[in-house]
């Protein structure tokens, strides 16, 4: 039994290193989804992307067990006045680092499902321009502070090489 | 007789001297307010949950007001907890003397009763209004609140407002006395409200 699961977790691995991209060489850190008040047919995500590769990332398209619709947004301060606007892609520069954070980039999570609890969680799916993917697991957490991040990190993540 | 008079002057700039020291407190929001000059302001009335909600009902009380929406995901639910975090930071004495209004400015998808059960989220004393497509543009036009529809995108008909991030604080006395850039520090709006109590 622990053979095969030994077997089971080195096939795993091996998929995931033949998928090598983006997926892989972007790490994510402190990922959350913000609890909207209940009634709210909006909400967002945010988290950090970190690009340990040597090329650039360019992160896509999401999706969410949450909402009908994920989009990538960001925001444009005009002179006091917010316009949020999609966007097509957020890039991830080479040995760098992007935020996802309030009053930023984000993922806007259109048509709630369901009212969004504290410590719930939402399966995410990261979608790059590679055609690589990463799925997360992000935890619900109360709001912050504008730009700040939360105080606990926001869940566990695995990666795929899907295509 | 001059020696008395260099006296006293010596001693009546000594007294301006300890009285600014004393009495002299730079603002400390100046930083986070735009430099133009503050809109007009003034009274409105707008419908709510629970009837009509009139700015002179606030007399004597400090109102933050923030012009919104609720499908907004980030900037307006960002500073209606920035807003919660700094009354937190007041004593309940404090807070029972400051009054938040909610204006959408998305009527069409946020009635009174929609606003009432958001708003409930963060505290419920909170008031949310709108109002005809009219009343807004004319109440916005009067605080120098900037707002544009924007047509529906991608594969459902929702749509965003463009709009104005800033709070603004009336006085007790009604008159507007400041306007709070996104993403004022809570610890910058309680002191702030604290300043325009009296």
């Amino acid at each position: 039994m622990k053979k095969k699961l030994s077997l089971i977790f080195s096939l795993l691995a091996v998929s995931t290193a033949a998928f090598a991209g983006s997926a892989d060489d972007v790490t994510v850190s402190d990922p959350y989804v913000r609890q909207a008040p209940p009634n709210a047919s909006a909400s967002a995500a945010f988290m950090v992307l970190r690009n340990t590769g040597a090329g650039e990332a360019k992160l896509i398209g999401a999706s969410n067990t949450a909402s009908k619709v994920s989009e990538l947004h960001t925001h444009i301060n005009d002179n006091g006045v917010m316009r949020m606007r999609q966007v097509a892609e957020i890039v991830i520069p080479a040995h760098g680092e992007t935020r996802l954070q309030p009053g930023g980039f984000h993922v806007m999570m259109i048509g709630l499902k369901a009212p969004l609890n504290e410590g719930e969680t939402v399966p995410f799916t990261l979608n790059f321009a590679d055609g690589s993917s990463k799925t997360l697991t992000l935890k619900v957490l109360r709001m912050m502070p504008a730009g700040g991040m939360p105080m606990s990190g926001g869940g566990m993540q695995h990666q795929h090489g899907q295509h | 007789m001059s020696e008395r008079i260099l006296v006293a002057i010596a001693a009546a700039l000594a007294s301006l001297i300890v009285g600014l020291l004393l009495f002299w407190h730079p603002d400390p929001g100046a930083s986070s307010e735009p430099a133009s000059p503050l809109p007009s302001g003034g009274d409105f009335t707008l419908q709510s949950a629970d009837g009509p909600v009139s700015l002179p009902d606030y007399r004597g009380r400090v109102v933050l007001i923030y012009f919104g929406y609720t499908f907004c995901p980030d900037i307006c639910p960002t500073t209606l907890n920035d807003i919660q975090r700094a009354l937190a930071l007041l004593s309940p004495a404090e807070r029972e003397k400051v009054g938040v209004l909610f204006v959408s400015l998305d009527p069409a998808r946020d009635t009174p009763a929609h606003m009432k059960t958001y708003l409930a989220f963060f505290d419920p004393a909170w008031r949310g209004v709108t109002g005809t497509a009219e009343q807004l543009a004319e109440v916005a036009k009067r605080y120098g609140v900037t707002y544009v529809v924007q047509p529906p995108h991608g594969e459902t008909s929702d749509y965003v407002v463009d709009h104005s991030a800033e709070t603004y604080i009336v006085g007790p006395a009604g008159r507007l006395r400041a306007r709070m850039a996104y993403g004022t520090p809570p610890e910058q709006i309680a002191a702030l409200v604290r300043q325009y109590f009296d």
